[in-house]
């Protein structure tokens, strides 16, 4: 099964794009498999509504472990399974807590066998640099540590708000030469670019 | 602090380890998960060339007589060698102007080694993508004053990464100081200049129209330092051609049918217009016929035993002539 992995900085809106891309896709009951930092797993279910409130929320590093969920894509005129990864988000420099450090190992380890990589970019806060969410220099290394695949995209996330159109713009200037597409992971806009993307490249 | 100079970095199992330990950021661990992940892409991507580089020389050893192309490939092949471990020790590596002139008869493999050195130079890294574009004088010259020139760049532009092989190119002399053919030549020789490392064009045509050609365009001869003459085949290698391709085709030549082959091909040399004749493309479309004459025999007959199927008689043979 192919795998397709969330990355990006810590507070972009990962896992709020994991849980609306997947209900996007027809996902109602979530099945989410946390993969702890010693590699157990564990399973549990939960709705869409639930999942939001329990696992996303706006302090940053909310997410301490990796969870990943099944979903179905179309292809063609059948349908193909791929596995959704949301990985624990990365700082610019080095994180005080141990287990933080240890998810975002985990998160390089996870994104090195990745074969679509989904880099979510804050496009709403690329001109406020104090953020923990704001563009910064792990995310040009991402996008070169990335280039060396196939199948790599830029999220310019959180359209909806204030700024954001001025920041996708610098984001596609600073990254050009890369595929950059703008959504809003609250509103579920731009999903579908999305969609014909990991499509594309299963 | 991380010092990358005083740490030997080998694998992933290190840098994670570090990661957790506060010794580097996440920006550092990517930096060293890019430097092993573009290592290991290059070394896989060179073992990969490496080999479709030996599947092409294969190809060409395949070839039969051609020994003159093969010690030049040979030749070409060392030197790039030569020149990369120059680069490694950081000598001055110039790279080579490899445009060529092809003279022969048709049928003597130009074309065949024409395509075969795209691939090669390709997987060398001579050229970028080592494909070959194949055109004629219609192909370059135009109708009327300024259309030439465009043309050939159109051409030219096609080409670009590859081989350029101009076949019969000695028609672009003809027709005297007005013809547009002139204006060909002059815009491929700038564009040999414009594009010299990353476009190797190749005039290909009969020996004498060639020597001809050169004479009267003696600019072009110091342009082209490699030229290659294409020698007829002899009897011999015309049959070890014939044999070659009908073995391809699954098909054989009982023991007299293959007397007769040769007989044929003995004679065919005698012919005034053998030169004209095609060598190697005689032999093909001499077999070809021979195999659609073998066809119209086998469905006439009742029982078509495996054989059958396989076997090239005589009288399939027997009529094809020398046209």
């Amino acid at each position: 099964m192919k795998r397709c992995t969330i990355i990006g900085k810590t507070n972009v809106g990962k896992t709020l794009f994991l849980i609306n891309f997947a209900e996007y896709l027809g996902v109602k009951l979530f099945n989410i498999e946390l993969i702890n930092k010693d590699s157990k797993k564990i399973l549990y279910k939960i709705n869409s509504k639930n999942a939001i409130s329990r696992l996303v929320n706006e302090q940053p590093h909310k997410t301490r472990c990796v969870q990943a969920i099944e979903v179905n894509i179309p292809v063609g005129k059948g349908k193909k399974k791929i596995r959704l990864i949301d990985t624990t988000g990365f700082i610019d420099g080095i994180h005080p807590e141990v287990e933080i450090r240890k998810a975002i190992s985990q998160t390089l380890t996870i994104i090195r066998d990745s074969d679509i990589i989904l880099h979510i970019i804050d496009a709403s806060t690329v001109y406020h640099k104090d953020l923990p969410s704001s563009l910064g220099e792990v995310d040009y290394q991402i996008a070169q540590f990335a280039q060396l695949k196939r199948g790599y995209v830029i999220l310019a996330n959180k359209m909806d708000l204030l700024g954001a159109e001025k920041g996708f713009l610098k984001i596609k200037e600073e990254f050009s030469g890369n595929l950059i597409l703008p959504v809003s992971a609250l509103y579920k806009r731009g999903f579908k670019e999305v969609k014909i993307f990991v499509a594309h490249n299963i | 602090m991380f010092d990358k100079e005083n740490n030997e970095i080998s694998n992933s199992i290190q840098i994670n380890e570090m990661l957790v330990r506060g010794m580097i950021t996440p920006v550092e661990a990517l930096t060293l998960f890019i430097e092993i992940d573009s290592q290991k892409k290059s070394f896989n991507k060179k073992i990969s060339e490496e080999e479709n580089l030996e599947e092409v020389m294969k190809e060409l050893d395949e070839l039969v007589g051609l020994s003159k192309v093969k010690y030049l490939v040979k030749e070409i092949r060392a030197f790039t060698e030569i020149q990369k471990r120059r680069h490694e020790e950081k000598l001055l590596a110039e790279p080579q102007v490899l445009h060529m002139i092809f003279k022969g008869n048709p049928g003597t493999g130009k074309t065949t080694v024409a395509r075969l050195l795209g691939k090669m130079f390709g997987h060398m890294r001579i050229l970028q993508k080592g494909h070959t574009v194949e055109v004629e004088r219609a192909d370059l010259v135009g109708e009327y004053i300024g259309h030439t020139a465009q043309k050939t760049r159109d051409q030219i532009r096609r080409a670009l990464g590859g081989i350029l092989f101009v076949d019969e190119a000695y028609s672009l002399g003809r027709g005297g100081e007005k013809d547009f053919g002139k204006e060909a030549i002059d815009t491929l020789v700038k564009a040999m200049e414009d594009h010299k490392d990353n476009l190797i064009v190749i005039l290909a045509g009969y020996k004498d129209e060639m020597d001809w050609f050169l004479q009267i365009n003696p600019g072009l001869r110091s342009r082209f330092p490699i030229q290659i003459e294409f020698n007829d085949y002899s009897v011999k290698e015309l049959m070890k051609i014939a044999k070659m391709m009908v073995e391809k085709r699954q098909y054989q030549f009982n023991p007299d049918a293959l007397l007769l082959f040769e007989t044929l091909l003995q004679n065919s040399k005698k012919d005034i217009f053998y030169d004209k004749l095609g060598n190697a493309r005689l032999v093909r479309n001499m077999i070809e016929k021979a195999l659609r004459r073998q066809a119209l025999r086998l469905v006439k007959q009742k029982n078509i035993s495996r054989e059958d199927l396989l076997q090239i008689c005589p009288e399939d043979i027997s009529e094809v002539k020398v046209n």
